[in-house]
């Protein structure tokens, strides 16, 4: 190891005493502080960062959030608006939003993807851990984890080419297109559609996570188990998906935030158009288009520029940003280490 | 006998998730593979794309391959001595207290913010015209703006999104660094920064490449903040040529395309529709990332290995 030319054994032993650096050398600790203080600098930096983004968009989205008030929560017609707003350009000053189709919309695909990612994903983690015969094991892990690699603007590609049209063959019917069509169009672009592809987004994420956790189970809490006389079976449901509940539901909640924040592939298959499925129509509820409110952006970016759709769509953003710290902070409750790691 | 069937069903459903994901997974890399192999081949690679609503006639992915590699390369360029900073004082210097853990649950808020937001966030920072120099002016306006969108804009963007897990990655890596080597190198006199630059960071050396890597394949896999900062355009909009040295600046400092925004753009979602040539620019960014993931495997085993 190379030493430093105007080290010495004694400034060193001193440094040993001294832990935070005070050396005899002058030059040294001024050199050292000063270090330390950049590094500091950066660090204040990336931490404080999160502050900024929150009170940025927060301000931009502001004028109207103000403007709209409740009934940015509570009403609809945001595609009418936002083309009055952009045909006006800056002649209105803001002009009231309703965002509730946009909200609606995301909380059903998230919802619909996580009661179909959670169950599977959870039969595959425990499948994966307890059950894979051992050859099997090593190709289903990199397969689940190549797949939580994919980009999302494929899996919206696979979508629009196989799952979209699947769904208008065979779930569409001309005379459903036709009672529908003062609503919207029935194209198979459909909450439905974005439900599968979000679901096959956000499993390999939640299987990654929770078969984690399942894994990290101490054996010998198993093997108690077992030795006791109890089945297979029931050691899992009653031991070992009990001490794993943490991981479990720290994947679930990092595996919502992936699908609220979802915006390329839902903007391709759910649909682009802002409209409020209804639950009183039936089972067409799922194969009527929907848009969220990070697709909106997506798709209404080329208002940035015009004071009003911009600040509409900040709007919509701290709506995400809000529902997005508020799964940060449930995560750090739920588990006081939160890995948040997923390759 | 009801306990046996409890069993027979739990067992029947956690087989048949099994198999059901495992054949999802199949099916997709392999449709992926077919669709994506009938359209590479060496022309594909190599040309650029042309605009044409024929899909015969759109041309190759060579300019989006350059795109990624510029946007990935500026992207690390600016988040690596930021995470690495960040990395270092976190582990090193910050100990275990309330005031560094506050700094820390800040960085990992940061972690589930959805890259849209980003996206906005950055595109709308960097029209403000004091950041012009990040993008282009808009000419002919009233008021003064940048355009807030180009190569810089987006890598910058980039660089804030995959700061978090970059830093977590790399303060695990040095975390890891046994104590030993820091108190030996105390012994001999030498200062903390010194040490951590020559003994803790080389020590730490595979770890931090790996939390590299684990940003470039994020990077090179985001779309939002593409399509936003970047704009859906199939070209390097700067000054041409594009590649000779004295434009380097202004092509960074202006609009191109990245493979995922081609795909987004040929996909029927975008203006150019032609989906073979997306599913060929699909596989090859697959591949990228895929080959990223190796490598990170890679150094894990390495690191492993030599600790143990």
């Amino acid at each position: 190891m190379e030493l430093g030319k105007d080290s010495t054994l004694a400034t060193g032993l001193r440094k040993v005493t001294s832990v935070k650096g005070i050396s005899s050398s002058k030059h040294w600790s001024m050199k050292e502080n000063l270090i330390e203080k950049l590094l500091l600098a950066f660090t204040l930096l990336s931490s404080i960062l999160i502050f900024f983004i929150i009170f940025f968009v927060i301000s931009r989205g502001f004028p109207v959030l103000q403007a709209s008030g409740i009934h940015f929560l509570t009403t609809g017609g945001w595609d009418k608006q936002f083309t009055t707003a952009w045909l006006a350009g800056a002649k209105q000053n803001v002009a009231t939003f309703g965002a509730l189709p946009l909200i609606s919309g995301t909380f059903y695909t998230t919802l619909g993807a996580l009661l179909v990612a959670v169950p599977f994903g959870l039969g595959c983690a425990i499948f994966l851990t307890e059950m894979c015969p051992a050859w099997l094991r090593k190709p289903l892990e990199s397969a689940v984890r190549l797949l939580a690699a994919i980009p999302s603007v494929i899996y919206g590609l696979i979508g629009l080419i196989v799952i979209v049209p699947f769904i208008a063959r065979n779930f569409i019917s001309n005379e459903m297109a036709l009672k529908m069509i003062k609503i919207c169009a029935l194209d198979g672009t459909s909450l439905l559609a974005g439900i599968i592809v979000l679901s096959m987004m956000i499993g390999p994420v939640f299987i990654t996570l929770s078969s984690d956790a399942l894994m990290a189970v101490p054996r010998r809490y198993k093997e108690a188990s077992i030795a006791l006389g109890v089945s297979h079976w029931r050691t899992i449901t009653r031991v070992m998906l009990p001490v794993a509940r943490k991981g479990i539901m720290t994947g679930a909640i990092l595996a919502t935030g992936r699908a609220i924040g979802e915006a390329i592939a839902l903007s391709m298959v759910a649909g682009s158009v802002a409209n409020l499925p209804s639950p009183a129509h039936g089972l067409v509820f799922f194969l009527e288009p929907v848009r969220t409110l990070a697709s909106t952006i997506v798709d209404n970016a080329e208002g940035m520029g015009v004071v009003s759709c911009e600040s509409a769509l900040f709007a919509c953003g701290s709506l995400l940003l809000l529902s997005s710290v508020m799964l940060s902070v449930l995560a750090r409750l739920v588990s006081s280490r939160v890995s948040r790691e997923v390759r | 006998m009801a306990n046996i069937n409890r069993n027979l069903t739990g067992h029947a459903a956690c087989w048949f998730s099994g198999v059901l994901t495992l054949t999802i997974c199949l099916s997709i890399i392999v449709f992926l593979i077919i669709k994506g192999a009938n359209v590479i081949s060496w022309q594909f690679l190599t040309e650029n794309p042309q605009p044409s609503l024929q899909e015969a006639l759109s041309g190759g992915i060579l300019i989006p391959i350059i795109g990624t590699i510029l946007l990935v390369g500026l992207g690390t360029l600016f988040a690596f001595p930021w995470a690495l900073a960040t990395a270092i004082y976190l582990s090193e210097y910050g100990g275990d207290n309330q005031w560094v853990n506050s700094l820390r649950a800040g960085i990992d808020v940061l972690a589930g913010v959805p890259t849209i937001v980003f996206a906005i966030f950055g595109l709308a920072i960097f029209t403000h015209p004091g950041l012009s120099y990040f993008s282009t002016m808009v000419e002919g306006v009233a008021n003064a703006k940048a355009f807030g969108r180009s190569f810089l804009v987006s890598a910058f963007t980039m660089a804030m999104m995959v700061l978090p897990f970059v830093t977590k990655s790399m303060e695990e890596a040095i975390r890891a660094v046994p104590q030993t080597y820091k108190e030996a190198a105390y012994a001999i006199g030498i200062s903390k920064w010194r040490t951590i630059y020559k003994v803790v960071l080389p020590a730490a050396t595979t770890g931090i490449i790996t939390g590299i890597i684990l940003g470039v394949g994020r990077i090179a896999g985001d779309t939002a903040i593409v399509w936003l900062c970047l704009g859906g355009s199939m070209s390097m909009t700067g000054p041409q040529p594009w590649w000779i040295p004295q434009n380097w600046l202004d092509t960074m400092q202006n609009t191109g395309s990245t493979l995922t925004s081609y795909v987004y753009y040929s996909s029927p979602a975008g203006e150019g529709n032609s989906p073979n040539k997306a599913f060929g620019a699909g596989l090859v960014l697959i591949i990228i990332i895929l080959a990223l993931n190796s490598l990170v495997d890679y150094l894990g085993k390495f690191t492993r290995v030599k600790e143990g």
